[in-house]
């Protein structure tokens, strides 16, 4: 589960550079195999049309050449058929010796004339007459006896059509080649009498010869008769086999006058082209193993090994581009997100590609500007609470003067100029010190100073009913502290705190404690119900008695001051008394320092 | 940076180039695996090791051939390829080949028969390898060295001796009412004689004949020491010769006494016997193996010396055909003439081969002996044929064949169909002399 949560972490940092990179890898692969299938598939298809214009042609050169021996065949045979001589020679019946000499002699005379034409195309001639005569013009090429070629169909079927010039396919187990021999009987002109018959035999190797510079592996020169049976081949195992389909398709290529069909031969696609050779009526066919002759001349796996090659590269490339912009960007993105942990105070590094390190700069800028203005307005509302201070420091509340000042009439006016006096001093004192001095601190032993007058007002007007106590530590007296931090506690002890009770005492205390000066304002009145240890809002409608300084106001002037680890706070419990605790820290006078 | 993306350029540039390179190899490659590229080429040519050689009768010489490859123990290693060709057509080849000098698709060897030697020999003097140092020509019969080498440079290899012999059924001979005796040293009238009641006891005929080979014409001219030519080989000797009209009467004697079946090619001739369609084969000695071809006939032959004219210098004993081996001047002619040395030229243990394989008789005098000779032909009643012939060989009248035999033999066939049907013999002698000397002038 935690390996799972990393690896989809690693994604998650990674995302950009995964989304780039797979969007990329997709796209160069779709080009590639596009490019590499449709180059392959169209160089395939020109490269078949221009073969098999080409094979055309070379099927028609093949066709010339079986058709000029068919045509020397054909002339042969009819010279035979119309020389008196060898007709008189086959049409004699039993002669003697000399006789049979004599027409042997002549008969062989004019064979060797004729056959001059036929050793060209290296075929044999044999003539058969009557009873066993035979002439064989070149037994080494087919060594036959009269008896075996009476005994063969094609002689029978010979004499069915005399008329025909025939051709047939013949395996001969004497020469270890099959012989395609052409056949005619020789018949009387008038009577139609049949006195002998033309054999024209011509080895398969040596028909082979006619086609057999132009055919390949895969690019097959077949002859197949009209039933079917090939009787020469390129493809040796395919001869005196059968194909009456393939003699069909090689009909209807011929009639349609097409250029070539295509035709499935055991399952692997081939073109063929055909033509019809009208002396042998059989069909030439060219046959073209697609597959093999493209696989020959076009080396798909070479163009299949550059583009893999290529597709590498790219990615290669891909990778390392696309993971040195990322990783930057990425970089910059884990940076920006830390920021705020620092208080945006942390600068940006400026590193990475250009644009990157556009971004960290910009980025750095912004902040930069944004830590002066947050400086700017910092400084300023310090300042205004300050001013804000000032101002409330000043507003000495006019009731409280003339209160004060009519309880010095009636001192007065009661004779007791001793007590007016004081009462007159104290007010002069208080004012003086708060009026006066533009400092913003005071030693404590001051503070306690107007503290004091500040009481001794209090009591002139009112009794000494609430006395007050003050407990000041010797080394505490030089102190720094704020102006009139003690006052405004004081001020609420003696209103607020013995409305009940009518008498009581306050006791102020300051000591060190620790690094800390502690003043504490606790009385014994009345107490209060505080939720926590904060100070109650200072009333709006309770006009402050003396200045304008509240309970609420020492303690934030002291946060602003000092810092959050200042400040004042409240203990109260009801019927018992309240407790006040001032925390400040220890400055001394030589340290004092305007703020 | 700069230098990571030199160096991604580099790998690029090195994977294309190499693949191109690739590319290119493999299209050599496949050229040279081109299998019509290599068929071009004829055999003499496609391999130092291999010579070809051309003979015609596969009974005889070719067998030859075969048990001289089997007997080769020489140097070098020779691949023999033995290629069989009608005569005519070895000849024709020949002819065509050495006329226009070019050698493609000729063979190393070639068998040429001693009648025509001559005529190549001196009509392509350079087309042949001498051979005199191949072989010691004194290890020879003397008749055979005439036909077979030119100004004293050896060009054939003598191989078979030719001597004739007269070839005879001795069961016709019987059912006739002869022996064996009763044809041993006959003149040709006997033999027409002999062959009429053969063929009225048996109905079958005596000989065969072709009449376009005068095998049997020039085997009785030579029997008595005629030739178609004075004893410089080329002044034709036609009228006025004795011999040659004494000839050409038997001849008639035996057309007319109608004992003869006609044949028109080698198979039919061969054929005929076989068939014991005729009773007798008066030729070369040659034949035994086609005659011994048919087993069923064993024991039902003989060989007896040739029927003889009634003329001066008659004898029983000719020659006809017998052949030489050439080896053309060309490529690899050193191993053939090489191989031939090894075989035909020295090798008296193969002689014997060829004789208890094939009873041939050849013409090297050391192979002219040992137990093969003295051997007992089982197919000819137990006759020693070869000792016979032997004995027959040095009986042969010598006379100079001369390099035209076969073109008088052409003007000779006609004129004889003339003279059986009834022209004059002195008019068709003369005719034939006439036109012989225009021919040759």
């Amino acid at each position: 589960m935690k390996r799972f949560e990393k690896v989809k972490q690693l994604f998650i940092r990674n995302g950009l550079f995964i989304k780039l990179f797979s969007v990329t890898l997709f796209s160069i692969l779709l080009v590639s195999i596009f490019i590499t299938f449709s180059t392959i598939r169209v160089s395939t298809d020109l490269f078949m049309e221009t073969f098999s214009i080409t094979n055309s042609k070379i099927i028609q050169q093949i066709t010339t050449q079986f058709n000029s021996y068919s045509a020397t065949v054909a002339s042969t045979i009819n010279e035979i058929e119309n020389n008196g001589v060898i007709k008189r020679v086959l049409s004699e019946e039993e002669m003697d010796s000399v006789t049979l000499s004599r027409s042997y002699f002549q008969i062989n005379q004019e064979l060797d004339r004729i056959y001059t034409s036929l050793q060209a195309f290296d075929a044999n001639l044999i003539v058969t007459g009557q009873e066993d005569r035979l002439y064989n013009l070149s037994y080494i090429y087919w060594p036959v006896t009269k008896y075996y070629l009476d005994s063969l169909e094609m002689t029978e079927r010979t004499f069915e059509e005399p008329r025909a010039i025939n051709y047939h396919a013949l395996d001969t187990a004497v020469i270890e080649d099959e012989v395609i021999v052409a056949t005619k009987a020789l018949t009387e002109r008038l009577s139609d009498d049949i006195y002998g018959a033309v054999y024209v035999s011509i080895r398969e190797s040596q028909l082979r010869d006619f086609y057999e510079g132009y055919t390949s592996e895969g690019n097959d020169v077949v002859l197949i008769d009209q039933d079917g049976q090939i009787i020469s081949s390129s493809q040796s195992d395919l001869m005196g086999t059968v194909d009456t389909n393939l003699r069909s398709i090689a009909e209807s290529t011929y009639l349609s006058n097409q250029e070539h069909t295509s035709v499935d031969i055991e399952g692997r696609e081939h073109l063929l082209i055909s033509e019809y050779l009208p002396g042998f009526d059989m069909y030439l066919i060219n046959l073209i193993d697609r597959q093999q002759i493209v696989s020959s001349l076009i080396n798909t796996r070479e163009i299949l090994m550059i583009s893999g090659g290529i597709i590498l590269l790219a990615l290669v490339m891909v990778w390392f581009v696309t993971r040195r912009i990322t990783k930057s960007l990425t970089r910059l993105v884990r940076q920006i997100s830390k920021i705020a942990q620092h208080n945006f105070s942390e600068r940006i590094n400026e590193t990475g590609g250009y644009e990157s390190r556009q971004i960290a700069q910009a980025f750095n800028h912004t902040l930069d500007e944004l830590q002066t203005y947050v400086g700017i307005v910092v400084e300023s509302q310090k300042r205004q609470q300050r001013s804000e201070l000032k101002s409330l420091q000043h507003q000495i509340n006019p009731h409280f003067l003339y209160n004060t000042l009519t309880t010095v009439k009636f001192m007065v006016k009661q004779g007791d100029p001793e007590e007016a006096m004081s009462t007159i001093h104290a007010l002069i004192t208080l004012l003086q010190s708060t009026l006066g001095e533009f400092g913003e601190t005071i030693t404590v032993s001051k503070e306690i100073e107007n503290t004091k007058n500040y009481v001794t007002i209090n009591q002139a007007r009112y009794g000494d009913r609430i006395k007050v106590n003050y407990f000041i530590a010797p080394d505490c007296e030089s102190i720094q502290v704020p102006k009139l931090i003690l006052q405004p506690f004081i001020e609420n002890a003696f209103f607020h705190a013995f409305n009940q009770k009518k008498s009581g005492f306050i006791q102020i205390l300051i000591r060190k404690q620790e690094s800390r000066l502690l003043a504490e304002v606790v009385d014994d009145g009345d107490g209060m119900t505080l939720k926590t240890e904060e100070l109650p809002h200072d009333n709006k409608k309770k006009r402050q008695l003396f200045s304008g300084i509240g309970m609420r106001n020492v303690h934030e002037r002291i946060q602003l001051m000092y810092g959050k680890d200042y400040g004042v706070s409240v203990s109260s419990e009801i019927g018992k008394g309240t407790r006040i605790t001032i925390e400040l820290p220890i400055i001394d006078e030589d340290q004092h320092t305007d703020i | 940076m700069k230098k990571l993306w030199m160096m991604l350029f580099a790998v690029l540039m090195v994977v294309t180039l190499a693949a191109c390179g690739n590319g290119e190899d493999e299209g050599d490659e496949t050229g040279a695996d081109d299998p019509t590229e290599g068929d071009i080429e004829e055999a003499p040519e496609g391999d130092e090791d291999d010579i070809t050689a051309w003979a015609w009768d596969p009974n005889f010489n070719i067998r030859a051939l075969e048990l001289a490859d089997d007997a080769y123990d020489g140097d070098a290693d020779v691949e023999l390829e033995i290629i069989e060709n009608a005569q005519d057509d070895i000849v024709q080849r020949l002819n065509t080949s050495l006329s226009s000098g070019a050698m493609q698709g000729m063979p190393n060897i070639v068998l040429i028969e001693d009648y025509r030697a001559q005529s190549f020999l001196q009509a392509y003097p350079d087309a042949f390898y001498p051979i005199t140092d191949y072989i010691n020509v004194d290890d020879f019969a003397d008749y055979k060295i005439e036909p077979t080498s030119l100004d004293g440079e050896q060009y054939g290899l003598p191989f078979d001796s030719g001597v004739a012999g007269l070839y005879i059924r001795t069961d016709y001979l019987e059912e006739a009412g002869y022996s064996v005796e009763d044809v041993q040293d006959i003149t040709w009238s006997e033999y027409v004689e002999i062959g009429k009641d053969i063929k009225e006891a048996t109905g079958n005929n005596m000989l065969t004949q072709d009449p376009g080979d005068l095998g049997l014409i020039r085997i009785m001219l030579q029997s008595a020491g005629s030739w178609y030519f004075e004893d410089d080989g080329s002044t034709p000797n036609l009228d006025n010769n004795p011999a040659l009209e004494a000839t050409a009467e038997a001849y008639r004697e035996i057309m007319e006494a109608d004992i003869v079946s006609m044949v028109s090619d080698w198979s039919q001739f061969v054929g005929a016997f076989n068939d014991g369609a005729v009773a007798s084969v008066p030729t070369g000695n040659w034949i035994t193996a086609s005659v011994t071809a048919e087993e069923s006939q064993s024991g039902d032959w003989a060989v007896v010396p040739m029927p003889k004219l009634e003329v001066d210098g008659a004898t029983n004993y000719s020659n006809l055909g017998g052949s030489s081996w050439y080896v053309l001047n060309s490529d690899g002619k050193e191993k053939a003439a090489e191989f031939l040395g090894n075989t035909f030229g020295s090798n008296e243990a193969f002689y014997q081969d060829l004789i208890e394989e094939i009873g041939a008789i050849g013409t090297y005098l050391p192979g002219l002996q040992g137990d093969a000779f003295e051997m007992e032909h089982e197919f000819f009643g137990g006759q020693q044929i070869i000792a016979d012939f032997s004995e027959w060989t040095d009986n042969i009248p010598a006379v100079n064949y001369g390099m035209h035999t076969y073109a008088i033999d052409d003007i000779m066939a006609v004129e004889l169909q003339e003279y059986l049907n009834d022209k004059p013999l002195e008019d068709v002698l003369n005719d034939a002399q006439s036109q012989a000397e225009t021919q040759l002038r």
